[in-house]
This record gives structure tokens, C-alpha cells and sequence, in this order.
């Protein structure tokens, strides 16, 4: 079913790509005969003038909408459901989303104060989890000790809160390191706020 | 939305599914861990829109007449999550058949998001 949905949607698009193409190329180089256009107007009045054609048109456009919508929830029922963690238990099932697990993992960095910001993505596989982290690390740090602290907190505070028993991989990529002086800046930045116009009617 | 029904000499009771809804609600949120209930699309669009909020608990039946319940949940950070999620199972099917007598097959217990206290 999701594979019929994505090729009804990508059958859709490439018609409607397709169709502007050769509209704009008709329109470029003249293409459209007169016989064309003819043809566009009988039709136009045929539905202007035939009650039934209106409505099976406009039945039509209803039955497309409603494919449409119910193809695009089992996609994205499909996509939600493949995006959690699962377990049974006596009761029922536990499901985690996997973004609440990179909550989680947001939170695990607070720990750290060398960390100025971390993008953590969490994905689900068979064999256990992986879990691919953005850093943004302080220019003193010392970043192969550091990398194997978050790895190390990362991976201990995911089996200790989520009880996992599956491996959890934690692959570690560093995008920036910023200064004190960038640090000092942005929180200057962010606490003085400038309104503008603020300044009248003071004296 | 259907109720749930059982017969008395006296007549016909039914419960509402809301009321099943909201009693596994309140009890998801008493268990400490538990910062508020989830919310789905549907929920969210209706708020969006100033409509008094829908839960998102869902509640179904199967043929033999027990009930299947989902919660999504927000749990607060610093909390074990199985051991939250099975407090909240526990919690959910004891208000239940507290409240109801209604036989609890399953409660699904969906953890959305992890949020500070």
C-alpha cells in the first residue's frame, strides 16, 4: 500500500511536470494549432453545458481528494510507526519515539559544559540504535577526550533510562568550534535586545 | 463515538468512550514521571483552531468486549522510561477497572517527547 502511494503521488507530480512543460514549450514556439484550441473550447462547453459531465467531474475531483488524503496517512502512519522503539510488556506495548529519545539525548549533553550545542539523529535498526550526533564544541576543549566522554554518556544514559539491552552506536561529528569571545557575543546578543524606536519620549 | 455497554436487571449502562479516555488520562498523570499526555494531529489542529482540546487517548474494543487503550505520554528527563511506562500501564488498568469493571486487554503506552521539570 505505501508503495502504491508513493507512485500514485510521483505519477501525479511527473503528469503535472510533463503537462507545464509542454504547455510552456506549445506557448514558446507556437505549437498550439488552431484545431488544438478548438478542441479546448468544445470540451470547456460540454462541460459548461452537460449537467452530468459537472458532476462526474466534480465527483471525480471528490474521489481524488479522499485517495489522496487516505494514501498519504498510511505513508505517514508507516513512516510514524517505523520511527519508535518498541516493547511488550504483560500490559501492552511500550512505544518510544525516537524523538523523544533525541530529547533525551539534548538533555545528556547539559552535562557536559564544554558542549555549546548538540543536533543528535536517532535511527532504529534491527541490530540496536545509531545514533549520529552535530556538535558544537568550545574552542578549549580537548576534543578526542570530549568526543569519548559524550559518546560514553550518551550511550550509558540511553541504556540506564530506556533499559536497552541492543547496542547502541554513537558516531560523534564535530561542525563548529566557537570561541569565548563568539560565546560572550551571542549571550550579549541575546540579552539586550533592541527595540527599535524605544529610545522617545525619554528624557 | 461508541460506548461501552453492560446490562442490569434495572437496564442498559453505558459508558462513553470519553469517559474511558479521560479516567486512563488522569490516571497516566498521577504516576510522578509523567509531565502531561501526549497529543496527536488531530488534538493539536483542534487546539490550534481554540477548540476545547480532544484527548488523544485512543480507546477501542475488540470482538469479546475488552478494552484497548493507547496513551501517549510526555515523561519528565531523569526518569526511567520502562519503569514509567509500566507504572502508567499499571495505574491505567487499575483506575479502570476500578471505575468501570470493564475487562483491559491491552494498554499501549506511546512515550512522545521527554521534556524538563
Amino acid at each position: 500500500m505505501r508503495l502504491l502511494g508513493i507512485l500514485f503521488y510521483t505519477a501525479v507530480l511527473v503528469i503535472i511536470g510533463l503537462k507545464m512543460i509542454m504547455v510552456s514549450l506549445a506557448f514558446s514556439f507556437d505549437f498550439l494549432r488552431p484545431q488544438t484550441m478548438t478542441y479546448i473550447n468544445n470540451a470547456l462547453a460540454f462541460l459548461q453545458n452537460n449537467s452530468n459531465a459537472r458532476i462526474i467531474l466534480g465527483l471525480s475531483g471528490f474521489l481524488l481528494i479522499l485517495v489522496s488524503i487516505s494514501l498519504a496517512q498510511v505513508i505517514l502512519g508507516k513512516f510514524q510507526r517505523e520511527k519508535t522503539i518498541a516493547f511488550k510488556t504483560a500490559s501492552g506495548e511500550v512505544t518510544i519515539a525516537l524523538t523523544a529519545v533525541e530529547d533525551l539525548i539534548r538533555r545528556i549533553t547539559y552535562l557536559i559544559p564544554d558542549v555549546k550545542e548538540l543536533r543528535p539523529d536517532v535511527r532504529a535498526h534491527k541490530k540496536g540504535l545509531t545514533v549520529d550526533l552535530r556538535v558544537v564544541l568550545s574552542s578549549e576543549a580537548n576534543i578526542p577526550g570530549l568526543t569519548e566522554r559524550i559518546e560514553e554518556i550518551t550511550k550509558t544514559k540511553m541504556q540506564e533510562v530506556l533499559g536497552l539491552e541492543e547496542k547502541v552506536v554513537v558516531n560523534t561529528h564535530i561542525v563548529k568550534i566557537i570561541s569565548a569571545q563568539d560565546k560572550d557575543k551571542r549571550k550579549k546578543d541575546d540579552i539586550q535586545p533592541t527595540i527599535p524606536f524605544s529610545g522617545y519620549g525619554k528624557f | 463515538m461508541r460506548k461501552e455497554e453492560s446490562v442490569t436487571d434495572l437496564g442498559l449502562i453505558r459508558i462513553h468512550k470519553n469517559v474511558i479516555a479521560s479516567i486512563a488520562s488522569l490516571a497516566a498523570t498521577e504516576i510522578q514521571g509523567v509531565k502531561r499526555i501526549g497529543g496527536d494531529f488531530k488534538s493539536g489542529l483542534m487546539e490550534m483552531m481554540g477548540q476545547k482540546s480532544l484527548s488523544s487517548i485512543k480507546v477501542d474494543t475488540n470482538k469479546n468486549g475488552e478494552v484497548i487503550v493507547d496513551v501517549p505520554v510526555v515523561i519528565k528527563y531523569g526518569y526511567n522510561i520502562p519503569d514509567i511506562a509500566a507504572r502508567v500501564q499499571e495505574s491505567v488498568r487499575l483506575g479502570l477497572e476500578k471505575m468501570t469493571n470493564l475487562s483491559v486487554k491491552d494498554i499501549n503506552v506511546n512515550v512522545q517527547a521527554i521534556e524538563r521539570e
